[in-house]
């Protein structure tokens, strides 16, 4: 579904992503694990297309094409759906009128919001955190994606309300299958959607990869990120 | 939808195709109501040689719905319209001023003065749709007498190549004043002059300028404010620029001559944020769209009108 081969990227004069490989296979959820400015942001923006991010080396192929000179919405378009950490606010513009926009197929928002009014509010303005996650996750599932891209989706939610965010990503988005790559500082969301990779990041580099969220998680848990490096116990 | 087939008063270039008084309604050409009416000779700003005049007498429960169509190259209109509500009526009026093709090469002057007697009430829908290659002239006042009541929403979405409008409402004891200004360039010269004359004591003002510059385009407002006595006001100007070529300049203007008025004023101009295009392009929107998108949503909610069987609205531009 989507391979990212030798990725390094700059932004604003500074290297930040540096030799990036990552495949996602179709249906398989991947969670990208990270401390904070470790450039996972930055990755999930250069799979979008965003231009603030400069491509200075490496590909990225989605269902076998070459992506990296395609517009963004051509990348929407092809199905790689981002929910954002922060969405910005669009002010004038209703949930339903956006999603009226940009909808490829009908969304059921009741599945999604228990109190529709949501949908009659300027998008994202005033939002609380767990109604810009709902939002989100209506706007991408709208987008009919093949690849999910979850930025944060846990950050600021409590126990609750992650589950209740896990389990619509599971039984709403990742039908078909849908791939996901889960950005995420937290680790309580992989006791929910069980990834089958986990990915940890540091300055800029993909430091490792295992199948073993539980065995990356603890040792993070325990040592924390900059442990990682000398970590025996994370390679598969 | 507004419906304007319903219009009690439409002329085509130079044309008067429907002119309808009712009971309690008078609608007559301009000319005709100066040489009939004595007691609107001193009321029409000058001597009228096209244009309408609309009395209303008695409260109705239907729109005065007017409408002004260029529909001939190089057509100059000069219109002077008058228009009076009587005590305690409430109204509202849907003026729509268009071009019936793009490139007329036409030009609109229109000069008017819109009188709202002692608690009238009046919401004034003024629709602007022209071509690129237009002049349009407007300069309109407004009388609120004692108590009255005005909100008056000016939108001018496709803007003519030249937009001068000017605007002077004069709010007398407790009488009130909602203005909103809703203009969109594209490639177009826009000059908005509005001035509120807070003249007695009790009066209140708030007028709400949205512009966008997109295409080329230079606009500039001066809005003003003048508390004459104790008096409330609020100036609200904000401008979003859509284009790198285009400029906004905005001047609001607070002039107070009451110790106790309050007067206050905002202003912003500025460009669509990067992260905003970025998130709607995500969402499959292209750059224009998503630039359209920002702009409708900063211009605000509209109703479509039809006119001649053709629908008036910004979204068929974006």
């Amino acid at each position: 579904m989507l391979k990212i081969n030798n990725l390094s990227v700059e932004t604003k004069g500074r290297k930040i992503l540096k030799g990036i490989n990552l495949e996602i296979k179709k249906g398989e959820i991947h969670a990208l694990l990270g401390p904070n400015a470790s450039g996972k942001t930055t990755l999930t923006g250069t799979i979008m297309g965003f231009a603030d991010y400069k491509v200075s080396g490496g590909e990225i192929f989605f269902q076998g094409e070459n992506i990296i000179n395609w517009p963004i919405e051509k990348r929407a378009k092809a199905g790689i759906a981002l929910a954002f950490q922060y969405p910005p606010a669009v002010k004038g513009i209703t949930l339903s009128q956006l999603l009226e926009k940009t909808s490829q197929r009908k969304v059921t928002v009741k599945e999604f919001i228990a109190d529709t009014k949501l949908l009659d509010r300027e998008v994202n303005v005033g939002f609380s955190g767990g109604e810009r996650k709902i939002s989100e996750m209506v706007q991408v599932m709208g987008l009919n994606p093949k690849l999910v891209i979850l930025d944060e989706i846990d950050a600021g939610l409590d126990l609750k309300n992650l589950a209740k965010v896990a389990d619509l990503v599971k039984n709403k988005l990742l039908l078909n299958g849908v791939s996901l790559l889960l950005i995420t500082h937290r680790g309580e969301i992989l006791r929910f959607l069980e990834p089958n990779v986990v990915h940890v990041m540091l300055k800029g580099k993909i430091i490792c990869s295992s199948h073993h969220w539980r065995k990356v998680w603890r040792t993070i848990n325990k040592f924390g990120y900059e442990k990682c490096k000398q970590c025996p116990f994370l390679a598969d | 939808m507004k419906n304007a087939n319903n219009a009690l008063f439409w002329q085509i270039d130079h044309q008067i195709k429907k002119s309808e008084s009712q009971e309690g309604l008078v609608i007559l050409p301009s000319r005709q109501a100066y040489k009939e009416l004595d007691w609107t000779r001193n009321l029409f700003v000058d001597k009228p040689k096209e244009g309408y005049f609309v009395w209303l007498k008695k409260q109705i429960d239907f729109p005065l719905t007017t409408c002004i169509t260029i529909a001939s190259p190089k057509t100059t209109q000069n219109l002077t319209n008058l228009l009076v509500i009587e005590k305690n009526i409430k109204a509202e009026a849907n003026v729509v001023c268009n071009a019936a093709e793009k490139s007329l090469c036409a030009t609109h002057r229109a000069q008017g003065r819109l009188i709202l007697k002692k608690g009238a009430s009046l919401v004034y829908n003024h629709f602007h749709q022209w071509g690129e290659e237009d002049f349009v002239n407007p300069d309109y006042e407004f009388i609120l007498k004692e108590n009255s009541r005005l909100a008056y929403n000016y939108r001018s979405i496709a803007s003519p190549k030249d937009l001068r409008l000017k605007t002077t409402i004069v709010s007398q004891k407790n009488s009130s004043c909602n203005i909103n200004f809703v203009a969109r360039g594209l490639g177009s010269k826009i000059a908005i002059e509005d001035t509120v004359f807070l003249r007695g004591v009790g009066a209140r003002g708030i007028v709400k300028l949205r512009l966008v510059g997109g295409k080329d385009s230079q606009i500039k407002a001066v809005s003003k404010i003048v508390a004459e006595k104790e008096s409330l006001g609020h100036l609200d100007c904000q401008g979003l620029l859509i284009n790198e070529k285009a400029e906004i300049s905005l001047t609001p203007q607070l002039i107070v001559q009451n110790k106790k008025a309050q007067i206050t004023h905002e202003a912003s101009v500025g460009r669509i944020a990067e992260e905003s295009l970025n998130y709607l392009r995500s969402r499959g929107l292209t750059e224009d769209e998503a630039i359209d998108l920002i702009a409708a949503g900063f211009l605000g909610e509209e109703e479509p009108l039809v006119i001649g069987g053709r629908i008036i609205s910004s979204k068929l531009y974006m």
